[in-house]
């Protein structure tokens, strides 16, 4: 398997607040399959900007809230 | 596991599957010809064969994958999986180009056209395993 994307995110702690939505119903409220909300939490995909501000915005918070950029060595 | 799959992982594991099988078929029915005759004409039985299995395998694969898993199989492919789709079709295309060009140079050698036939045929065959594998392989990795 390739190196992980420099990105980080807490798709899966925001789904928590929300009051434990799914994978599933994640996936449906911003357009992608469970198993890319799945990929996306355990950064082995980052998503577009578009799906990325989508799943923000359906949090109500800001996109850097969600994602941020993990410095490699 | 199974449950595990997205209907596209799952799709390319059965397409997969059945061009590993077909392809064997087709090389232990051309090979003994071969072997015997020092060539094997293309345009008889054997490509009819292949042709029929493959569109038969095809149909009755995507069917019951898609009664199994309706409400995905409608669904079009989102971004992850198009850029999987992409990428594996891009390698599979590198590889059936390479086996086409293998076959037209062997053709300027020797002219044999049954074997030029047979080399792109085979050239095909392996893309369409290598695009299914691809396909599983990004699919897995995330994209």
């Amino acid at each position: 398997m390739g190196k992980p994307p420099p990105i980080s995110n807490r798709v899966r702690l925001h789904r928590m607040l929300a009051g434990d939505m799914t994978q599933a119903e994640l996936g449906e409220a911003v357009g992608v399959t469970r198993h890319t909300i799945i990929a996306i939490e355990q950064g082995r995909y980052s998503p577009s900007l578009e799906t990325a501000f989508r799943i923000a915005r359906l949090f109500d918070v800001g996109v850097e809230d969600v994602f941020g950029w993990e410095e490699q060595p | 596991m199974y449950q595990d799959l997205s209907f596209r992982e799952k799709s390319a594991w059965a397409m997969g599957a059945l061009a590993l099988i077909i392809t064997l078929f087709y090389l232990a029915d051309v090979q003994p010809i071969s072997w015997r005759t020092g060539e094997a004409p293309p345009v008889d039985r054997h490509f009819i064969k292949i042709a029929i299995a493959t569109i038969v395998g095809s149909i009755i694969i995507q069917s019951v994958l898609a009664a199994r898993n309706p409400k995905e199989a409608e669904a079009p492919a989102d971004e992850r999986e198009r850029l999987a789709l992409a990428r594996a079709g891009n390698h599979a295309g590198f590889i059936l180009a390479f086996g086409s060009v293998a076959a037209l140079l062997h053709y300027l050698v020797h002219a044999n056209g049954d074997l030029l036939f047979h080399g792109i045929l085979i050239s095909l065959l392996v893309s369409t395993i290598a695009e299914s594998a691809l396909q599983i392989f990004y699919f897995r990795r995330g994209g």
